[in-house]
Parts: C-alpha cells; sequence; structure tokens
C-alpha cells in the first residue's frame, strides 16, 4: 500500500508540473493582455507605458520564470483588473464552487446508487424501465436547458426559490440539482449495469448458498464488487464536473465561484488568475483522481500488492 | 377595518424616517477596480457617481450644461490660462477626514502630471491641457492650464477628477507621506471620497454595497444601504426582478421590454444612450486606400432600417458625430453621412471596385446586436455589389494593419464632441496611433481650432470642417446611439438622466424614490 501511494503521489506532482507550464504557455497563445484589460483604441505610446505596467514588457523565458516565482511568495501574482493577489480571489470563490460541488456528489451517491441497484434488481419489472426512463432523460437533458427551466418553473411562474447567489440553503436547490441530474443519470446506468454483471457471478450464489440474507449479499458482495465501475465513472464525471461543468450553472445562477472567474478571467485575458484559476481546477482534479485511485485500491486488494492500476 | 388599520399602520411605516430603505440592483458587470481617475469603461461609469464628488456639479436632470457648485463654491479665471477655486468648507470624506485644498491638489496632479501609469494613459487623451493645481490657503486652489481652455467647466465635472483623499490613499501602503503605485492600486479596493455614500464592501466583480453617509456636505441620501450583485444572465436578472430578490436590474435587452411592460409588477426606464456604436474602415489598407470605396460602404448601409430591425426604433441615428448633450456645439444640421445606395454603386463604379472581399469583424458578443448589425450590414453590402465576409473574433483588430471594417463604439466621456469624436479621432490619438486614420496640417489647424477656440462659433466651424474632413475620406461611420434599458419594481421610481455620462446609476437625492 506504501508503494502505491508514493507511486501515486509521484504521479500526481510530476502532472502538475506539466499542467504548470502548458498553463503558461497555453494562456499567451489567445492575444495580448492589453487590449482587453485596458480597453480599445490607445496609443502606442500607452502601450508601450501599460506594457511595462503589468510585467508584459520582457521575454516569455523572462515572464515564466517570474510566473514560477510567484508560486514561492504564496500570492501567485497579481491580477491584471484587480491588481490584488490572485491567491485571494481564488479563496473568495473556491469555497463556494467546492459546497456546490459537494452537494452535487452527495445528492448524485444518494439517488444513483440506490436506484441503480434497484434498477439491477427489478430489472424485469416496472420499476427498472422507470429507473432507466427517468436516467435516459436526464442524460439527455444539457444542464443548461434543465436550470433554465427550473428557473422559470420555480422562480418566475411560483416563486418559490431564489435564482441570485448562494445565500441560503433554499439557494442551493436548483443549481445542485442542475448540475447532478447528468451525474445521476450517468451513474444510475452504470451502477445497474455493473451489479448486473456481479449479479450472475459465482460467488453470489455461492453467498446466497451459505445462507446469508439477501440484503447482505446484494450490499456487501455485489456492491462491493460493482463499486469499482461505480467508482471509476463517479471519479472521471467529478474531475469533468470540478474541470468546467459548473461554468453555465454557475452563470445562470450567479454563483460566485471559480467556473465564473474562469470565464471573465480568460475573456479579458487576466493571465495570473486564469493561469492560478486553471491550475487550482487542475489540483482538485487530481486530487480527485488520486483520491480515486486511492479507493480502487480499498476496494481492489489486487491493486494493492502489483502496485498498479 | 382591519384591512384599514394595516394600510394606515403600513403607510405609518413607509413615511417613518426609521424605516429602513434598501435597495438591491442586480447588474450584468460589476466593476473589478473602484478609481474614478483610472477607469473609464461603461462598467465602472455606474458606480462613482454615489461616492464621490468634482469639484464642479452640473443640473445632471437636463442635456443643458447648468455648472453648479460642488466641492468648489465659486470658480473664476485669473487669467487666460489659471481658475482660482473657493473650496466648499465643512466637506469630510466618508472615512472622516476634512477635505481641504491638499486633498484637491492631489487628486489633481495624480491625474495633471501622473507618474501612475494607467493615470498617464488616462489623462493623455483629455486632460493634457492642464499642467498643475496648487494650493493658495486652506481652501483655495489654482488650476493652470497650458494653453486657454474653453472647456474648463466641463474639464472640471470629469469623473477622472472626482476628488479623493490624499493622506488616507498614501497611508494606504509603504511609506505614508509618498504616493507610490500601490497606493493608487489599494486605493481602487477601498475607495473613499466625499460624496453620499459610501462603499462598505466590495467583493471586485462580484459585489458592491453602499451605505448611506450621513456626514454628506449636500442632501441627505434617500436610501439606507444600495447592494449591487452581479448576474450576468439577463434571464437571472428578470427572474430575481419577478421574484423580489432584487429591486432593479441593469442592461435589460430591447426584445426583453415587451414582457416587462406586461407584467403588473415591474417597468422599464431607457434613453439612447450617449454613446455610438460605430463602423471603423482602415485608411491605410492597400484596398481601401481610394476613399471612394469607403464612402460607398458607409453610403451602403441604411441605418434607419438597421434601428427598426434590431432596437424597434428606440435607437437614434445622427446625420453627423454629435449628440444632443454638446449643447452649443450639438449640430444635427451638418449631413456628414447618409443611406444612398445608387450612389454608393456608381462611387465604387468609378473607383474601379473589382469584387474583392471585405472583412468586417466583430466579436462575438461585446456589443447589444453588434453580431446582427454586422450580418445586416453584409447584406447591404452585398446589394450595392460589396462582398464583405463578416470575421467574428474576440480579438481586438482596431490596430491590425489587415483590418478592413469593423465595429467599435465612441463613447461620450463628457459633454462635449472633444468627449466623443475628439478623444478617438484627435491628432495623434488614439485611431491615428493605431495606423487606421490619417491626419494632416490642415486637419490638425482644424482640429486645434474646434479644441481651443474661446469663441463657440468659431468652435462650430472647425468642428464642421472637420466633419467635411471625415464625410470626404471617411474613417467612422456612426451607426447609432442603442437604447439602453433598466427595470425595477413597481414603488421603484428612477430614471437614466441626461445630464450624464452613459450607464451612471444616479442614487443621490432627487434621483430615486422608493416606496
Amino acid at each position: 500500500m506504501l508503494r502505491y501511494t508514493a507511486m501515486t503521489l509521484l504521479r500526481m506532482v510530476v502532472t502538475f508540473f506539466v499542467i504548470v507550464t502548458l498553463v503558461f504557455f497555453a494562456t499567451r497563445l489567445s492575444g495580448n493582455p492589453i487590449d482587453f484589460v485596458i480597453g480599445q483604441g490607445i496609443t502606442e505610446e500607452d502601450r508601450v507605458l501599460l506594457t511595462r505596467y503589468y510585467g508584459l514588457d520582457g521575454s516569455v523565458w523572462t515572464q515564466y520564470l517570474s510566473y514560477l516565482r510567484a508560486f514561492t511568495d504564496g500570492q501567485f501574482g497579481l491580477s491584471f483588473l484587480e491588481r490584488r493577489p490572485v491567491a485571494e480571489i481564488v479563496a473568495e470563490r473556491i469555497w463556494p464552487s467546492a459546497q456546490l460541488l459537494l452537494t452535487s456528489i452527495a445528492l448524485t451517491m444518494v439517488v444513483s446508487i440506490p436506484a441503480g441497484i434497484l434498477a439491477a434488481i427489478y430489472r424485469k419489472g416496472w420499476v427498472g424501465s422507470a429507473v432507466m426512463t427517468v436516467a435516459f432523460l436526464g442524460y439527455a437533458v444539457p444542464n443548461f436547458v434543465l436550470a433554465t427551466f427550473m428557473v422559470l418553473i420555480f422562480s418566475y411562474v411560483l416563486n418559490w426559490l431564489p435564482v441570485v447567489g448562494n445565500g441560503t440553503a433554499r439557494h442551493f436547490v436548483m443549481p445542485t440539482l442542475a448540475l447532478s441530474a447528468g451525474l445521476i443519470a450517468a451513474l444510475t446506468r452504470f451502477t445497474r449495469n455493473a451489479m448486473l454483471d456481479v449479479l450472475e457471478q459465482d460467488y453470489m450464489r455461492t453467498a446466497r448458498a451459505k445462507g446469508l440474507p439477501e440484503r447482505l449479499v446484494i450490499l456487501k458482495h455485489g456492491l462491493r464488487n460493482a463499486s469499482i465501475t461505480v467508482l471509476s465513472v463517479l471519479g472521471l464525471q467529478v474531475a469533468a464536473l470540478a474541470a468546467a461543468g459548473s461554468v453555465v450553472v454557475e452563470s445562470i445562477f450567479a454563483w460566485p465561484g471559480i467556473g465564473d472567474m474562469l470565464v471573465r478571467a480568460a475573456l479579458t485575458r487576466d493571465y495570473p488568475v486564469l493561469q492560478f484559476g486553471v491550475l487550482t481546477v487542475a489540483i482538485a482534479v487530481i486530487t480527485i483522481n488520486t483520491a480515486v485511485d486511492l479507493a480502487y485500491a480499498w476496494a481492489d486488494p489486487r491493486l494493492r500488492q502489483t502496485g498498479r492500476t | 377595518m382591519n384591512r384599514l388599520l394595516t394600510t394606515t399602520a403600513l403607510t405609518a411605516l413607509l413615511v417613518a424616517p426609521a424605516f429602513a430603505t434598501d435597495l438591491n440592483v442586480a447588474a450584468a458587470n460589476v466593476s473589478s477596480y473602484l478609481d474614478p481617475g483610472r477607469d473609464h469603461s461603461n462598467v465602472g461609469s455606474q458606480f462613482y457617481f454615489n461616492t464621490f464628488d468634482p469639484l464642479i456639479h452640473k443640473d445632471y436632470s437636463t442635456a443643458e450644461a447648468k455648472w453648479m457648485p460642488g466641492l468648489a463654491t465659486e470658480w473664476k479665471l485669473i487669467d487666460d490660462t489659471t481658475m482660482e477655486l473657493t473650496l466648499r468648507q465643512g466637506v469630510t470624506f466618508q472615512n472622516g477626514d476634512a477635505m481641504t485644498a491638499d486633498d484637491v491638489v492631489f487628486s489633481l496632479n495624480r491625474m495633471y502630471q501622473a507618474t501612475f501609469a494607467p493615470y498617464q494613459v488616462r489623462s493623455r487623451d483629455r486632460l493634457e491641457n492642464f499642467a498643475e493645481a496648487e494650493k493658495v490657503d486652506e481652501y483655495t486652489v489654482r488650476i493652470k492650464a497650458k494653453r486657454a481652455e474653453p472647456l474648463w467647466e466641463t474639464l472640471l465635472n470629469l469623473q477622472q477628477v472626482f476628488i479623493i483623499p490624499e493622506d488616507y490613499t498614501k497611508g494606504l501602503t509603504g511609506d505614508p507621506k509618498v504616493a507610490e503605485d500601490s497606493d493608487y492600486e489599494a486605493f481602487s479596493l477601498a475607495p473613499v471620497g466625499t460624496g453620499p455614500y459610501a462603499v462598505s464592501e466590495f467583493v471586485p466583480g462580484q459585489k458592491i454595497v453602499w451605505t448611506r453617509f450621513d456626514g454628506f456636505w449636500g442632501d441627505k441620501a434617500p436610501l439606507d444601504t444600495v447592494t449591487v450583485t452581479r448576474v450576468p444572465e439577463i434571464a437571472s436578472r428578470l427572474t430575481a426582478l419577478k421574484t423580489g430578490e432584487v429591486d432593479m436590474i441593469t442592461n435589460v435587452a430591447p426584445d426583453q421590454l415587451a414582457l416587462i411592460e406586461s407584467e403588473p409588477a415591474m417597468h422599464a426606464a431607457g434613453s439612447a444612450t450617449a454613446l455610438f456604436h460605430v463602423m471603423i474602415m482602415n485608411m491605410n489598407h492597400p484596398k481601401l486606400k481610394d476613399a471612394r470605396i469607403r464612402q460607398a460602404m458607409s453610403l451602403a448601409i441604411d441605418r434607419d432600417a438597421l434601428n427598426e430591425a434590431l432596437w424597434l426604433g428606440k435607437a437614434v441615428v445622427p446625420s453627423t458625430h454629435t449628440m444632443e448633450e454638446f449643447g452649443a456645439l450639438y449640430m444635427p444640421e451638418l449631413q456628414t453621412f447618409g443611406y444612398d445606395p445608387e450612389q454608393a454603386k456608381a462611387l465604387l463604379a468609378e473607383a474601379g471596385y473589382d469584387g474583392f472581399e471585405i472583412t468586417f469583424d466583430t466579436a462575438p458578443g461585446y456589443y447589444t446586436n453588434g453580431l446582427l448589425a454586422a450580418q445586416a450590414i453584409q447584406e447591404m453590402w452585398a446589394a450595392v455589389g460589396i462582398k464583405g465576409r463578416i470575421n467574428v473574433d474576440e480579438k481586438w483588430s482596431g490596430n491590425s494593419p489587415d483590418m478592413m471594417a469593423r465595429n467599435w463604439s465612441n463613447p461620450m466621456y463628457f459633454a462635449d464632441p472633444f468627449g466623443s469624436f475628439g478623444v478617438m479621432w484627435a491628432p495623434g490619438g488614439p485611431s491615428e496611433s493605431e495606423g487606421r486614420f490619417n491626419t494632416d496640417e490642415a486637419y490638425k489647424a482644424s482640429w486645434d481650432r474646434f479644441r481651443y477656440s474661446s469663441d463657440v462659433e468659431t468652435r462650430r466651424a472647425a468642428y464642421a470642417e472637420l466633419m467635411d474632413r471625415i464625410q470626404k475620406d471617411p474613417p467612422v461611420l456612426p451607426l447609432y446611439r442603442p437604447y439602453e434599458s433598466w427595470a425595477m419594481r413597481t414603488g421603484v421610481t428612477w430614471v437614466p438622466q441626461a445630464g450624464h455620462i452613459p450607464y451612471v446609476l444616479d442614487f443621490r437625492a432627487g434621483s430615486i424614490t422608493v416606496e
């Protein structure tokens, strides 16, 4: 287990450095921030002045070095627009996004794992069909359509739920549903299929033959073995959600999160914010993947021994 | 009876002075920083007027220039280039500091003799004629101009020279006796002025909270607090207004107006914004050097049709680069721009246009209706035989030698043609500097007379000469003043006032009532 953990962590560090470098060069491909930060139509003299002010006058390598150096002071540079430490800006945004992500994951697991198991057990009955129909619908409707539709019904027409910001628990209802709908749909289907595979296995028959109660057979022998599939799907989906999935939903609900910040930073070419924002997301994705890797090891003893996935 | 009692009680509550009046505003955008000096963005303009004062105020309810005492109670020219101002006594900043001549001199010189790069940039295009401000005594300052200045009041009313506190600003970072760049940067995150509302919370790009400043020198602010939150989606802003989460929303698109008017609990207010959406053309593009081609590109565009189709006829199509806010310099009688497809065809034939492709650049969402206008223009060009191609790109191409035509805007930064046309199309200004516009000695001479002559008639005549030049060798076509709307719940009464620059959210006494 120790060796496996060490390998996983090492992989994490290497991935991180590659991302740090990629982010720097990728953001610079998209145009000169002076055009965006200071507005359009400025004289050549002023352009030179501002290029120096924003520290964009050195060569790319000088800028790359000062970018790497910015990691050491814990501030990660100053935002072009706001002129305050990027770390402060990201810190403001990270918790709202994390809250939304966590409630969505929680809702997804609470709904889709039982639903998937039910759909597997009662695959021939109406329960199974009903679950799969809803899951199909959830999969087919994009989150921005669902979000807009919910806003129209529950806020505009019925006035039950607030639409702006993250002030109270009621503010979480629609954004969480919008974010988890796709996840729930996917995870329900995968849980069902994984359970179906497992339910056919010989050891399930053995467990039943030993006289174990059906509940224990399904949850311990069945779900434990199906969990590898469930975990990898959940890991992938959550990573995708953390990376970009929340952008539209955050925008619709005026949610002061990372996705919204990234879009604005990209549009205004606020490199320092964009770079660190992308890194934060990258770290989140790496962390999630690492957590999933470690969870595999927990779920599958074979991985602990070989140190390979 | 019960109902009567309730109503009476409610009315009593509403008129009682102790009743807190709070306003929640959902704005499409919130500034990333708040410094009136370096900002001239449309997003920023929304927020400065409630917190800061200029030396000279005006009657903002009218487009006419009626100057009124601000932080200066009197002002007089003591020679051709020197203005002496008597400052108002008993003014305090929102942090409790008393305002004196030192603060005024500091605020003005931070722009007039700028060392901070963003200030240098901002003062170059509009404040270049001002040499320095100096203190005479605690309540008297003198401002020296380089040349005789015909626009003293206008340029002392400017957002960029709103007054900020000296000691507070200098003390924000580093040496409290020295104004460092980092002081100005810190100020823009924690701004302090003399206006009726203090900024009590500011989350850049996200939220601004104003609290009434009881030490304000003028009429007390009508609202206790105002919270402006960024809600980027128009559908969400409208819904928030409907649910009562917010009392007012900004940036309502024209196609939403019918919906708002159909709802009994809300209403809209709007005006044709003091800003032109324009088409710019690159004089120096090898294929567009012949002025007749650019004239044809301009004459082919039916701007009234654009107005009807995109703005429900509520935008304003100008005959020349002029706005009624310019007062004596408003010159609608000039016919600089028009629609004449036949003449466009004739000019193209004369110039020997061989059907080469003309690109029109536009960002996908920067200007309301920008892409739709571009598509319509492409069709209108096709009708006279110009082969147009729309190039959608976020990138600003106005400084690229390959740019042929694109959309842009010419806002009114202050109420004079110098504040709109003058800033953008000055000799050596941004357009010439970006290489898509040329001036010569004759243009410079006209521009100089227009900018500096003290005689209004001379200025008008010089401006007419400039417009004549623009017509003969066009670098720009103002399309229209876009119609901008705000919506609010019933009980909130607010309208955009004609005396302001575009987008100002004026919540001072007399500008808003909330029931």
